[in-house]
């Protein structure tokens, strides 16, 4: 339950951008993820949930914009866009391949407030 | 009304890690942050590396786990300092936790310091601690598949141990598939093949952390 900490930051990044710019409410919040980050949505938006309530960020829908996994193949040269991470090649079968996205770590794009 | 913020979550974390990282550097500590699931082998290598490096080097041990003290007090054993963190439920220790621990210690006089972290391997990969290194055990009863499937441990990892190979035997365990699945999270992982039950390997381990050690102290003003 890594969300729980993961939220707690949120929450914690919230605070200080409401000290600068003294907003009313906040309306959303724009994150991004790699897709192998081991972050799972629905848990972030149940401790976000748990964490706003009765903050200015309380009511506030969390959009998730999750990077896709890219392998890069040694043998083939190519970038390929998977599902999973794996270490053949899905277009030539290459058994060199390198992790080239996916493991990005959450970061918080943007707020929208009022 | 839209705030750009670009920022990463864990970014008041990394804050913490990079001051216990200013603390270990100043007291000349090199320290590992040591990962794995849960019975993959980690006290157990944590005691051998103590028996083999305790003479020449001065060692201590932080044990995170979610409860219970079993492993501090097996570590505490072997005559070095240890301190427990019970997280009471977190999955990972993070900065924090570390920096509340370091006033147990008496810094100055540690040349390693290897954290144990809680066992699992998911979230601790995330969370940096201000260690010099992370490394991770993959022991061969899991199987061969835990590159593709925790692809973000491996990434992070400085290093793999492959645990348990005596075992190889009686488990399937495809040394080829672990290591060159690994190896696609990181091209420049170091790898160690070991039984930390019988010994085999270990002395590859030892001697690498010992190279580090030196080079580390060599930097270090």
């Amino acid at each position: 339950m890594h969300e729980l900490s993961l939220a707690r930051s949120i929450m914690d990044i919230i605070e200080e951008y409401d000290l600068r710019h003294h907003f009313k409410k906040v309306n959303s919040l724009k994150l991004s993820f790699g897709k192998l980050s081991s972050v799972e949505p629905s848990a972030l938006e149940f401790a976000f949930e748990v964490l706003s309530k009765g903050t200015k960020a309380e009511g506030a829908s969390l959009e998730f914009e999750v990077l896709p996994v890219i392998l890069y193949c040694t043998v083939c040269g190519e970038n390929v866009s998977a599902e999973h991470y794996q270490a053949t090649c899905p277009l030539c079968e290459g058994g060199e391949v390198c992790l080239a996205g996916g493991t990005e770590e959450l970061k918080l794009l943007e707020l929208d407030v009022d | 009304m839209k705030i750009d913020v670009v920022k990463n979550v864990l970014d008041a974390n990394d804050r913490i890690a990079e001051e216990n990282k200013a603390l270990f550097e100043k007291s000349g500590t090199w320290v590992i942050n040591l990962m794995s699931s849960p019975g993959a082998g980690k006290t157990t290598l944590v005691e051998k590396t103590i028996e083999a490096l305790k003479d020449k080097y001065s060692i201590a041990v932080i044990e995170g786990d979610i409860e219970d003290t079993c492993d501090a007090e097996r570590v505490a054993r072997h005559g070095v300092p240890v301190v427990q963190i019970n997280t009471g439920g977190a999955c990972h220790i993070d900065g924090n936790m570390v920096r509340e621990a370091l006033p147990n210690f008496d810094l100055q006089g540690i040349d390693l310091l290897i954290v144990e972290n809680v066992g699992n391997l998911v979230c601790p990969a995330e969370f940096r601690i201000g260690e010099n290194i992370k490394a991770m055990i993959l022991s061969t009863p899991e199987g061969a598949d835990k590159p593709a499937k925790y692809p973000l441990m491996f990434q992070e990892s400085a290093v793999m141990i492959i645990n348990k190979t005596d075992l190889i035997p009686y488990v399937d365990f495809d040394m080829e598939q672990a290591k060159r699945s690994a190896l696609g999270c990181n091209r420049d992982l170091v790898i160690f093949e070991v039984s930390c039950k019988t010994s085999e390997g270990l002395t590859g381990w030892f001697q690498w952390l010992e190279d580090q050690i030196e080079s580390y102290k060599k930097q270090d003003p």
